[in-house]
């Protein structure tokens, strides 16, 4: 019987509808091999490396930042729905104006001096995670004519293990931009792309301040994958 | 069984939300013998990628798993972008050999991983700080297998200056860098 070949869950490194991917995508095949000790574990961050106030992006500035205000929670996951605990997470994002605080971003929209776009937090023993933050906005890229990017936050995981680390982005929900971004689209599996559209969560909101969204992140195990995943 | 996320590019606008103060400088609780590992990062045009997110992971001196600490990062990990000219550098310790339990012995390397626009999903390798003598018992060398191909993974000592290291990664094309799935 023929094996059933699960849909990839990763994008492929090449994705000619991504520009960028066609001279940096590598093209030889990836040299199979067992994860190493190293790769079974992480790098563990001192408790002092995160600061409690590195959650909530909003209060960087001298005053509140411009844009809608939301509250993000997720929980990171291993794949047998095991709590990642005391990980590091790490997010960066676009002002509400779709602006970077970085010196390559030549988007004509105003910088906000209230708003840095950086946040840190390690998660709890549920694998729990929260951060504040303001909604990013779209903005336009050089992918091809009339490009811009729906609006998405960017968040970097370690996970317990070397070999579960991630680097991922989140979008929003009813985003008419996601059917024409390529980024998001390279993921060639519905299922799997639409994980990484977090949910409306109004619970988790603030009442009159903030919107709640929710997000979990399940990362690959420890162990080799099985061949062909 | 929950299902993976996938992955996505870290884009260009990464730095100000991952680069650290001397990322480049990896931290131990010991002593161990120092040196650097520098080189570029190029593309399949051989241009230099000038805005991927290189890091390290490896063994202290002896060979062990970098033990936990309360230094301002965590041992044995590195964190670079590169620059303009695609250039990196990393300051740390020569990592020891050491043998897992199946009785795998692992040559003294470090653990790379790249992030880049680009990159839909981070390209992994293991760089050799010894020559092709030293590490062809080692499991990826074995993996590997051709010679050609297994020296786009060895780190050579400049010939001036024996703690420095070189080592360029190629993305794509001749002289492609072996990258690795496990």
């Amino acid at each position: 019987m023929p094996k059933i070949r699960e849909p990839d869950v990763h994008p492929p490194y090449l994705y000619p509808g991504y520009k960028s991917t066609i001279l940096r995508a590598p093209k030889q095949p990836l040299v199979r091999v067992a994860p190493s000790p190293l790769d079974a574990v992480a790098p563990v961050f001192p408790k002092r490396f995160v600061k409690d106030a590195e959650a909530d992006l909003t209060t960087w500035g001298k005053g509140a930042p411009l844009g809608e205000k939301m509250v993000l929670v997720g929980r990171v996951l291993d794949e047998d729905g095991k709590p990642v605990r005391g990980s590091l997470v790490e997010l960066w994002q676009a002002n509400a104006s779709g602006r970077y605080a970085h010196p390559v971003d030549t988007h004509e929209a105003p910088l906000d001096p209230n708003f840095l776009g950086k946040g840190q937090v390690l998660t709890d023993d549920e694998g729990r995670y929260r951060f504040v933050t303001i909604k990013p906005g779209a903005y336009p890229w050089e992918n091809h004519p009339f490009a811009w990017r729906p609006a998405h936050i960017h968040l970097s995981l370690f996970g317990n293990a070397y070999a579960q680390r991630l680097i991922t982005q989140m979008f929003f929900p009813g985003d008419p931009l996601l059917p024409i971004d390529p980024i998001f689209n390279s993921v060639p599996d519905e299922a799997a792309r639409l994980r990484m559209v977090a949910d409306l969560a109004l619970e988790h909101g603030v009442e009159r301040i903030a919107l709640g969204y929710r997000f979990d992140i399940v990362l690959r195990g420890p162990r080799a994958t099985p061949m062909g995943v | 069984m929950a299902k993976q996320t996938p992955s996505q590019t870290v884009g260009p606008f990464f730095s100000r939300g991952l680069l650290w103060e001397d990322g480049g400088k990896v931290l131990f609780a010991g002593q161990g013998e120092r040196i650097t590992l520098a080189g570029r990062v190029l593309d399949g045009a051989g241009a230099p990628v000038a805005d991927a997110l290189l890091e390290t992971w490896q063994a202290d001196a002896a060979g062990k798993v970098p033990a936990a600490g309360d230094a301002a990062r965590p041992h044995g990990y590195a964190r670079v972008s590169t620059g303009a000219d695609g250039g990196y550098a990393i300051e740390t310790v020569m990592p020891g050999a050491y043998t897992d339990p199946d009785g795998d012995t692992y040559a003294p390397q470090l653990h790379v991983t790249l992030f880049a626009r680009g990159l839909l999903k981070a390209v992994r390798t293991r760089v050799f700080l010894a020559g092709l003598d030293a590490i062809k018992d080692d499991p990826l060398a074995r993996a590997v297998g051709n010679a050609d191909r297994l020296k786009t993974l060895v780190a050579a000592p400049d010939s001036r200056d024996p703690t420095l290291y070189r080592w360029n990664v190629r993305l794509q094309g001749e002289g492609e860098t072996v990258f690795i799935e496990f």
